[in-house]
C-alpha cells in the first residue's frame, strides 16, 4: 500500500466522509502508532492502546487540516507526539518523579512487554526527547527530517538527540554484553 | 566508543525487537468510538451539477449540441444500434472491475 492509497482514502474521507476510509487507515497504521506509543510508555499495553486511540480521533476530526505538505505518517506521528506529552504532562510523571518507579506501576504485562523488557531498559537510560528522536529513526525509520517535522524541533537539534541517545545506548548495550 | 559501531549496534538491537502488532480487535474498537461527520456529499453533486450546467450553456451558445444531433442523423442505423448495445456491455465491465478486483475483466 502505498502513498498514493493514503492520499485517495484522505480524498474519500474529506469529500464524502467516507468511515470505510478511514477504517483502512486506521488498518494500515495502527501497528506502527501502537508500537510507538508501547516503546514509548515502556511496554504499558492498555495505555499505549488508549493514547493510539486518542491520536486517530483527533487525526479523523482533524483530517481537513491535513495539508499534504508532509506524508499522512508523519502528520499522524505528530499528532501521537502531541498526545503522548500531553498525556505525560497530565499524569505528572515527568523530569521531576521518578520515572522508573512510574514505570514499573504502570507497566502492564502483556504478550508484548514480558519479551522486551531489555528493550525498556534500554530505553530508560534515555532522556524523554532522546527516546522518541531514537525511536522514530531507529525503529520507525523516520528520516532527520520528518523526526524534526514530527518533534517541531529544528533539524540540528533532532541529529543532537539521536546521536547522545546512540551513545549512551551504545555505551548501555556494550555493558550488556550485547553483540559480543 | 565508535560512533559508527554504536549505530551499527543500536540499528540491530532495534531491529531484534521490532515487530509488527496485529490488530486484534483495535480498529473495530476505534471505529465504534469515531463520531458520525456530516454527509459531504452533497459537494460532489453541487460540483457536478456546475459542471453540467457550464457545459451545457457552453454546448449550446457554440452550436456544439446542434452539431452533434445532425452527426447523430447521418450515422448510418445499424452503426448507431451497434454503439448503443454496447453501452450496457462496456458499463457491466467497467461495473464489476471497479467493484471485485477478482473478475479480472479489464
Amino acid at each position: 500500500m502505498s502513498n498514493t492509497d493514503d492520499i485517495r482514502w484522505i480524498t474519500q474521507l474529506i469529500l464524502l466522509g467516507d468511515k470505510n476510509a478511514f477504517d483502512k487507515l486506521v488498518r494500515k497504521y495502527q501497528s506502527p502508532i501502537r508500537r510507538f506509543f508501547l516503546n514509548l510508555t515502556v511496554g504499558d499495553s492498555q495505555l499505549s492502546d488508549d493514547l493510539a486511540q486518542e491520536t486517530f480521533i483527533k487525526a479523523y476530526l482533524n483530517i481537513s487540516s491535513f495539508k499534504g505538505i508532509s506524508g499522512f505518517s508523519t502528520w499522524l506521528y505528530r499528532i501521537a507526539y502531541n498526545v503522548y506529552y500531553d498525556s505525560v504532562r497530565a499524569r505528572k510523571y515527568y523530569a521531576d518523579i521518578d520515572e522508573h518507579v512510574i514505570d514499573n506501576q504502570h507497566q502492564t504485562q502483556n504478550e508484548f512487554s514480558a519479551e522486551k523488557l531489555d528493550i525498556y531498559k534500554a530505553l530508560n537510560q534515555l532522556r524523554k526527547e532522546e527516546q522518541t528522536a531514537v525511536l522514530l529513526f531507529y525503529m520507525e525509520d523516520k528520516t532527520h527530517k520528518e523526526i524534526a517535522k514530527i518533534m517541531n524541533c529544528p533539524l540540528g537539534t533532532v541529529k543532537t538527540y539521536i546521536l547522545k541517545g546512540k551513545e549512551r545506548l551504545g555505551v548501555y548495550l556494550t555493558k550488556q554484553g550485547y553483540g559480543n | 566508543m565508535e560512533t559508527k559501531n554504536a549505530d551499527k549496534m543500536v540499528k540491530s538491537f532495534f531491529a531484534e525487537y521490532k515487530q509488527e502488532i496485529p490488530d486484534n480487535g483495535f480498529t473495530q474498537r476505534l471505529m465504534k468510538k469515531v463520531p458520525e461527520q456530516a454527509d459531504h456529499g452533497w459537494i460532489v453533486w453541487i460540483f457536478a451539477a456546475i459542471g453540467i450546467s457550464v457545459s451545457l450553456y457552453v454546448g449550446v451558445n457554440a452550436g456544439l449540441i446542434r452539431q452533434v444531433v445532425l452527426l447523430f442523423d447521418r450515422i448510418p442505423l445499424y452503426y448507431m444500434l451497434a454503439g448503443i448495445f454496447c453501452f450496457p456491455i462496456i458499463g457491466t465491465m467497467i461495473y464489476y472491475a471497479a467493484q471485485n478486483k477478482k473478475y479480472q475483466i479489464i
